[in-house]
């Protein structure tokens, strides 16, 4: 899953063919005054301001200002960006056109195991989450596009009237097609409106999820994913999805601020069970981690940097399962690249480090870590006969 | 018994590199059950008509490669199921030409990171035709003592210890490759092993589900538990559970469910796989898919780590009621070889080496030259005649030796388009024949009667100095003995037409203040010579050789130099022919003397 920012979604919805208000997304004040004497619709109509970041409650957090000319807008932009909301800093403002409208709608596709679903309520904003059972679904089998009669039914299901039934149906129908020409996992638009100038509707938001793993064959997506977790990426965390890209197997990393277990484990499946053991066991984990797929040891000790480099940390677990190829000692080379650097550079004061493993060369491997105790590190070694996760509950009673 | 995965099972892989490493390990299982190896053949077009060495035991099994699935089948007719390593671009393609063979019954995709669509794809058109589609981002399926597909399993080591080669009772399905082999591990551990593992893949729609692979089991007999891995994400444990609670089965199961650990964690956090990630209002959750399990019967305990006990408890149930009994372990397993390599790094076998080398060694980050690293030498100050000092005589030389080398080399680099060697070169060059071959010819030319002089020269009067002859003895032994002394002549310089090159050679050296008894002895010999003949003169060949024997370069050595140095030159012609895009040469009718009989008439054939 890979989540598109507005501005790109909406891009992604009028190359569809949906209607979308006028925008521009800028990095600066100035960009947008100049762009104000370029277009003639940012003079003529009121605009809306957002921080365009993957952010949570914009609103809440005055991120969001509705009703301006261009001066106020310039002036919205000039306060957002530069602001600093947690981890982030805002770096980026998409301004569009107020469409002024009365009825608001809703309508979305999804992915299902079977195919996809598209979703059409006739309320939109907060209004469809209190009344979900408004929202009228229409199934469909993989490989399947809706007819015209299917999606004016739907429609009409959902309670749209007259013409409107049909431009509805118009409108899901372009939802769809742009789910499908474009990989999308999720389309939605909260709200559909009825631009009050021509009638025609338009699509005031949109929420897109693209399939990450369907870019090659879409050389257009010219724009960053981003985080889906209501905060943008870290430099750390996007310097090792630049690893991740370049390499044979997988490292990720995810930061979780405030916690002292720091995870570095092998493998998808188990890095998440090692999670769930510290979670369990009250543990305060301070990231996620995972390395797969036999990656290159470089790689891994990039990983291992900026797992150590994790602020607060007092246990690190090096957990995994018994790799099928994953090479362990050649991984294990990359893990103590990575300690003895972050010893040299006074981190891993008052760490301890927790190992368990099995795979090829795990003899090898897990000698290769023991030794390490004669460098002067706190480290904890267990082969396969120790079950899997008991190395959180040793790492977490010596609490 | 095993489902999906059997004695019968016969393979076609798609792919190329990662399929033959695959081969390599299904070898590997099919020697320790002492069966032969399950894979046919490959389809990889780039390499089609050629074929792929499987390592087999000590042996090599050459699998062929074709061009298409239908190709694999027309020649191999037993094939009934595909593995998939081709890229995830390519990977849907590949995965419908198998599904459309009519020969393939199961099709296991091992690509990952293949899109949403494509698998689902592939997973609706399996499903048409009553066929079934593993995957994507499978790690395989493996089923104790008859068959694996795919790298399940992990390593040799692994097989064994897992006690693959013998079947148990407890069926496995999992989304995780390395959680994969720690199941079946324990399952050795705790009970009897199992029958079938079945990685279904990690991606958010897998081509199958829990539900297809547990009615399978249930229609095993050999199969008497059943244990699944999930994660939240998707509702496929929602439907085994439904399944398994719809009425009474034969068969137990087993399940955990990772992910706990996200009811503490920021949402939408995305976590190893990508079906991974729950869904809204809490559906997918690892908390939903385990209470819906244990309502449905299942054993769910409370973590992984009990997981271990939970599959104890249950095998020591089908040991009480009769279901199963101890397995009886073969009394010898078969030792997968040993490469050379391993055996050599375990200390089990000693090689007698093919070559010994004494001067220079590249296993390490770069090339050690009679024990120097080249970069060292480099940032020391050293230079080529340095190298060539280790690498010819195995000595550090000194910088005045040094020096030496230099001034020869450059004295000797080129002497011009007539001589034989540079000659050939620009013939070769004209010819439109490539730089290595031409230099070649070149140096082809370089014997005794162009350059090739300097060996021999340096033999004889090192051996005139051994012996403590006198000039007149010396050349009275060369005369009987061996013919014109080498490194004495000249064909175009004489003593009124002295050669430069030599004269400022001898001088340098002798300027040094250094011992030079070859170098002493040969200008003697000149003496006495060129009295003779006025072109019996000290030639350049001969003073390098009394240079570098007076230095102490071995013999054997000497026409090196003047290989290594006209190489140089050589190059140069080669490069300025090309340049000017020489034409080819041909010999004109009067440069060549026809001393051939007149034309004649031809006899008749007798």
């Amino acid at each position: 899953m890979a989540k598109v920012l507005e501005g790109p979604g909406m891009g992604l919805m009028k190359k569809w063919g949906i209607a979308v208000p006028n925008y521009v997304v800028v990095t600066s004040a100035d960009e947008l005054a100049k762009l104000g004497q370029a277009n003639d619709w940012m003079k003529q109509t009121k605009l809306v301001a957002k921080a365009h970041e993957a952010l949570g409650s914009r609103f809440k957090l005055g991120l969001v200002k509705v009703g301006l000319d261009l001066n106020g807008a310039v002036a919205a932009a000039k306060e957002m960006i530069g602001r600093h909301v947690g981890s982030i800093t805002v770096s980026q403002v998409i301004v569009s056109e107020m469409i002024p409208h009365k009825e608001e709608y809703y309508c979305a596709v999804k992915s299902t195991r079977e195919g996809s679903e598209v979703l059409v309520a006739n309320c939109g904003g907060i209004e469809v989450e209190s009344n979900w059972e408004r929202v009228k679904r229409l199934t469909l089998d993989v490989g399947q596009s809706p007819t015209a009669d299917s999606l004016e039914k739907l429609a009409k299901d959902a309670g749209f009237t007259g013409p409107l039934a049909k431009k509805m149906a118009d409108f899901a129908g372009k939802m769809f097609t742009c789910f499908d020409s474009e990989d999308a996992q999720y389309l939605e638009v909260n709200p559909v409106v009825t631009r009050e100038s021509d009638g025609e509707l338009v699509a005031l938001d949109a929420v897109t999820l693209l399939d990450g793993d369907a870019k090659f064959r879409h050389p257009d997506w010219n724009f960053q994913f981003a985080a889906e977790f209501g905060r943008a990426y870290s430099r750390e965390e996007m310097e090792v999805m630049a690893v991740d890209s370049k390499i044979k197997g997988s490292v990720k990393f995810i930061e979780i601020p405030g916690g002292d277990t720091a995870m570095l484990p092998a493998g998808g499946g188990a890095s998440v069970y090692y999670s769930d053991a510290v979670v369990a066991r009250g543990g305060k984990l301070a990231n996620y981690a995972e390395y797969s797929g036999d990656p290159p040891d470089w790689a891994v000790e990039v990983l291992t940097d900026k797992v150590c480099s994790l602020p607060g940390i007092k246990n690190i677990i090096v957990g995994g399962a018994i790799a099928n190829f994953t090479d362990v000692k050649k991984t294990f080379g990359g893990i103590i690249n990575g300690f003895r650097k972050a010893k040299s550079e006074g981190k891993l004061k008052n760490v301890k480090i927790w190992v368990r493993r099995g795979g090829p060369r795990e003899k090898e491997g897990l000698d290769a870590m023991r030794a390490l105790k004669d460098e002067g590190f706190d480290i904890h070694v267990y082969d396969r006969n120790t079950p899997l996760t008991d190395i959180v509950d040793k790492a977490l009673q010596t609490k | 018994m095993s489902i999906l995965a059997n004695k019968d099972t016969r393979v076609v892989i798609q792919g190329g590199q990662a399929g033959v490493n695959a081969a390599r390990r299904m070898a590997e299982f099919s020697y320790l059950i002492k069966r032969p190896l399950n894979v046919e053949a490959f389809v990889y077009p780039p390499d089609a008509g050629k074929t792929n060495e499987i390592p087999y035991g000590s042996g090599l099994l050459a699998i062929p490669v074709y061009k298409s699935i239908a190709e694999a089948t027309k020649h191999h007719p037993a094939i009934n199921t595909s593995l998939v390593y081709i890229g995830a671009d390519r990977a849907m393609k590949g995965g419908l030409e198998a599904l459309d063979d009519s020969h393939i019954k199961v099709v296991s995709m091992i690509t990952e990171g293949v899109p949403e669509k494509d698998a689902k794809l592939l997973g609706t058109h399996a499903r048409k035709l009553g066929k079934v589609f593993n995957g994507p981002s499978s790690i395989g399926i493996i089923s104790a003592g008859a068959c694996r597909l795919g790298v399940i399993g992990g390593a040799f080591d692994n097989l064994v210890l897992s006690k693959l080669y013998r079947e148990g009772s407890f069926g496995v399905i999992t989304k995780s490759g390395g959680l994969s082999n720690e199941i079946i591990w324990i399952c050795s551990q705790f009970a009897d092993g199992i029958t079938t593992a079945i990685g279904i893949g990690g991606d958010a729609y897998p081509g199958t589900d829990y539900v297809s692979y547990l009615e399978m089991f249930e229609n095993d007999p050999q199969t008497k538990a059943v244990i699944i891995v999930g994660e939240m994400g998707g509702d496929l444990e929602e439907r085994a559970a439904e399944w398994y609670g719809a009425r009474k089965r034969r068969i137990k199961l087993i399940g955990v469910v990772s992910g706990f650990c996200q009811e503490s964690l920021p949402k939408g956090m995305k976590f190893g796989h990508a079906g991974a990630k729950e869904g809204m209002k809490g559906e997918g959750s690892a908390r939903s898919k385990s209470d819906a399990l244990k309502k449905a019967g299942a054993i769910v305990p409370a973590t992984f780590g009990a997981l271990g006990p939970a599959i104890k408890e249950t095998y020591q149930d089908l040991l009480k009621s009769g279901q199963v009994k101890e397995p009886v372990e073969p009394a010898v397993l078969p030792k997968l070889p040993k490469s050379i390599e391993e055996a050599m790094k375990a200390d089990e076998v000693m090689v007698a080496p093919l070559i010994r080398t004494t001067i220079s060694d590249d296993r390490g980050d770069e090339p050690c030259y009679d024990g120097y690293p080249a970069s060292e030498l480099i940032n020391k100050g050293y230079e080529i005649p340095h190298v060539i000092g280790l690498l010819w005589d195995k000595r550090l030389i000194s910088k005045q030796e040094a020096e030496i080398i230099k001034r020869i080399m450059m004295l000797s680099a080129d002497h011009g388009p007539c001589v034989s060697g540079a000659y050939a070169t620009i013939l070769a060059a004209c010819a439109g024949i490539g730089l290595s071959q031409a230099v070649a010819a070149g140096l082809i030319m370089i014997g005794p009667r162009f350059g090739g002089a300097v060996t021999d020269a340096g033999r004889y009067f090192k051996y005139a100095v051994d012996q403590k002859m006198t000039v007149d003895e010396f050349l009275a032994h060369m005369k009987k003995h061996v013919g014109p002394v080498p490194g004495i002549g000249h064909r175009v310089k004489s003593l009124r037409n002295p050669d430069k090159r030599v004269k400022e050679l001898v001088g340098y050296v002798k300027s040094l203040n250094i011992k030079t008894p070859c170098l002493d002895f040969a200008l003697e010999v000149e003496k006495v010579t060129a009295v003779k003949k006025d072109n019996l003169i000290l030639n350049v060949d001969g003073t390098m050789a009394a240079v570098l024997v007076d230095i102490g370069f071995p013999v054997d050595s000497l026409n090196g130099f003047f290989i290594l140095s006209r190489t140089i030159g050589l190059i140069g012609h080669w490069v300025d022919q090309k340049r000017q895009d020489s034409r080819l040469i041909r010999l004109f009718d009067y440069l060549v003397n026809y001393a051939a009989p007149k034309r004649r008439e031809v006899p008749p054939l007798k």
